[in-house]
């Protein structure tokens, strides 16, 4: 089923670090019979074993934006790329960017949040994170990339379980849970996620990560390593008025988006049956109204912040003053 | 309803034709040699219209056309993102030109002198008539745009911080480096080969005047601009990414510190292509929802060309001598409105 052109293209992000096995999950999503077809962005050619006129070689050109934000970058090479496969939209149902073991994701990121036409053609779908259970502790330990591409993730796979025990796999994922709570962590071995369990998740509209209140904040886990990166998160009861989290907000990734990776968050404006979804990388925030609040729902705005140096209790303070006064 | 103001009598109706081509048109350009409307289409084939015939269909890349402007003397050169550059003359079967692998060809450009060139990744390669190599031109990032001037002396590149000119005979090749931070997609030269300009990123356009280097920022629209086209006598620059048709003054000291003239605005609609009039002080301007229109820059007058629907413009252009302008949209449409006398 190819979708309706006028619909934005669902993009996955597939991140990793080398040796996760990321390209054996590509060649499984590319030779595996799902009946949908993907177009796949590459940096590398010829490493996919995988004949097909829909693969795209990339060259990961980070570019500046001209804005004096040093950290608003965007990956100017997807830029063309995407806009050069809108220009045959019906042959794919969706596309897959996959970026190199050393790469920021941030880049990839704030693309889908930045450029204009990027955003009318396409939907960032989610970033799935391929990790080797047996290597990520050491990874974690020599590299920054490593835990930035945990901290982003949506999806988690914790790949090549064949080599570790129950005890390191629960070790590695409470290593993963203390730097990102939030995404959902699937095991594997040999990348063996069920394609449609990788594609077309929606989870980066939020909604989804949100809706499931991870139940391990309340472990002391988060503590057992220094962890560089980890997360808050807050919720409050009345609502939020939209005007000072605004403004809150934009002084807050003004003066820490550089150490904000991912903050996002589900607000209860005041008088409004919708739920208000907001979302930012780094310094690059965005914000739509996403389906109203169910009848027996209560109203709480939620908000998760996940990056590095995060102050708890101003952070708190400063999302707890945006409420309507009681 | 009972009062509405009269439908607008849109020229495409008493003096055009149009077709559902069925796919992304990518590049319109009409042959030098006054043969033939040339289409490039995102499913990879080129469409030619002529006069009282059906469409012809030339299968030209396995993929999609990424770029398509009129070849040297006739026909069309399109480049697609199978890494081949491909000639399509006005009767016979498509021919390849050059193959670059994996890459793709975003950007073709050719002169009638025989010259062509064509972006590949971070290169510019140049070719002579016969399709024979003559320089492969190195950037230090992918490159946006590439153009060259009018008397195919030089062709100019953009990419990020800046833009390349280069001399096209030169025998050691070494670009004078136009230098602007930030990432520069489309490009164009002034007629007379004195002001290179370029479109960027930030929705802003950068220029520079060749003789002493100075700088010029042409900022303010609210979307990226992906067309540029000087008048004739390079009076005025015609920009879309705006509500309205910007056209800035490059005369009377401008467009340094002048502010621009808009025209056919109002209807808070992006407008996606402009195309000046080859004689005439005219700019056509196509629009994101499908309006197509002719505006007199002296006095602002527009004249509607082809009504909102079948979505937004992608591709917009004139016949040599100005008596033919076709469109083509994303969605595939694609109109012919014929301008002469009668």
């Amino acid at each position: 089923m190819v979708q309706n052109p006028s619909d934005p293209v669902p993009v996955t992000v597939l991140t990793g670090y080398l040796g996760a096995g990321k390209t054996t999950l590509l060649n499984r999503i590319l030779t595996e019979n799902h009946g949908k077809k993907y177009a796949v962005v590459i940096n590398e050619f010829g490493e996919l074993g995988v004949d097909n006129d829909l693969v795209v070689d990339a060259d990961e050109e980070v570019f500046e934006m001209n804005n004096g934000c040093i950290c608003c970058t965007v990956r100017g090479d997807l830029i063309r790329i995407l806009s050069g496969l809108m220009k045959r939209r019906d042959r794919f149902d969706g596309i897959i960017v996959e970026t190199t073991g050393l790469a920021d994701p941030a880049p990839v990121a704030q693309t889908f949040f930045v450029d204009e036409d990027v955003k009318r053609a396409t939907k960032l779908d989610s970033i799935v994170t391929v990790v080797d259970a047996k290597h990520l502790a050491a990874r974690l330990d020599d590299s920054k990339e490593a835990e930035e591409q945990i901290a982003f993730a949506d999806l988690l796979i914790l790949n090549k379980m064949d080599l570790v025990s129950e005890e390191e796999a629960q070790a590695v994922e409470r290593r993963i849970r203390a730097i990102n709570p939030y995404a959902e962590i699937r095991r594997a071995t040999k990348s063996d996620v069920p394609v449609n369990e990788v594609l077309g998740r929606d989870s980066f509209s939020l909604e989804r990560i949100l809706d499931r209140e991870p139940e391990f904040l309340s472990g002391e886990d988060e503590h057992e390593h220094d962890s560089e990166i980890n997360s808050v998160s807050f919720e409050v009861s009345r609502p939020i008025d939209p005007e000072k989290f605004n403004s809150w907000m934009s002084d807050l990734l003004a003066a820490k988006g550089q150490d904000l990776l991912r903050t996002k968050g589900i607000l209860a404006y005041p008088g409004d049956d919708r739920r208000f979804a907001f979302q930012a990388v780094h310094m690059i925030a965005d914000g739509d109204f996403i389906g109203p609040w169910k009848e027996d729902d209560e109203r709480r705005s939620k908000i998760v912040f996940i990056g590095r140096d995060l102050n708890r209790p101003v952070l708190r303070r400063g999302f707890e003053a945006c409420q309507v006064p009681a | 309803m009972s009062t509405t103001a009269p439908a607008p009598d849109f020229l495409i109706n008493g003096r055009g034709t149009s077709a559902d081509l069925g796919a992304w048109v990518v590049s319109l350009a009409f042959g030098r040699d006054g043969r033939g409307l040339f289409a490039g289409l995102g499913d990879g084939t080129v469409r030619i219209a002529q006069p009282g015939a059906e469409w012809r269909v030339v299968e030209a890349h396995d993929g999609a056309v990424l770029s398509l402007c009129a070849d040297a003397k006739e026909g069309a050169l399109s480049g697609g993102d199978d890494g081949r550059l491909i000639r399509v003359p006005f009767e016979g079967t498509a021919e390849e030109v050059a193959r670059y692998g994996s890459k793709w060809i975003e950007h073709v450009a050719a002169h009638e002198t025989g010259l062509r060139a064509c972006a590949v990744g971070k290169a510019v390669h140049v070719l002579d008539a016969k399709g024979a190599a003559l320089k492969s031109l190195a950037h230090p990032s992918t490159v946006g745009g590439v153009a060259f001037d009018g008397k195919g002396k030089r062709v100019a590149a953009s990419h990020y911080n800046g833009a390349s000119l280069w001399f096209v005979g030169a025998k050691e090749d070494k670009p004078r480096v136009l230098e602007w931070k930030g990432s520069h997609h489309a490009i164009t030269l002034s007629p007379d080969g004195t002001h290179v300009v370029t479109a960027m990123q930030e929705a802003s356009l950068h220029g520079w005047r060749l003789a002493d280097g100075q700088h010029m920022r042409m900022s303010g629209y609210p979307a990226k601009t992906h067309s540029l086209s000087f008048t004739a006598r390079g009076k005025w620059l015609a920009t879309s990414g705006a509500e309205a048709v910007v056209l800035w003054p490059f005369f009377g000291g401008g467009p340094m510190g002048k502010a621009p003239t808009e025209l056919a605005g109002g209807d808070g609609v992006i407008c996606t292509r402009v195309a000046c009039h080859p004689q005439h002080e005219m700019v056509a301007a196509g629009f994101e929802d499908g309006l197509v229109l002719l505006t007199d820059i002296g006095s602002g007058r527009v004249l509607p060309i082809a009504p909102p629907g079948g979505g937004g413009i992608s591709a917009l252009v004139w016949n040599a001598n100005g008596t033919l302008l076709a469109f083509g949209t994303e969605e595939g449409r694609c109109g012919i409105v014929d301008l002469s006398k009668r």
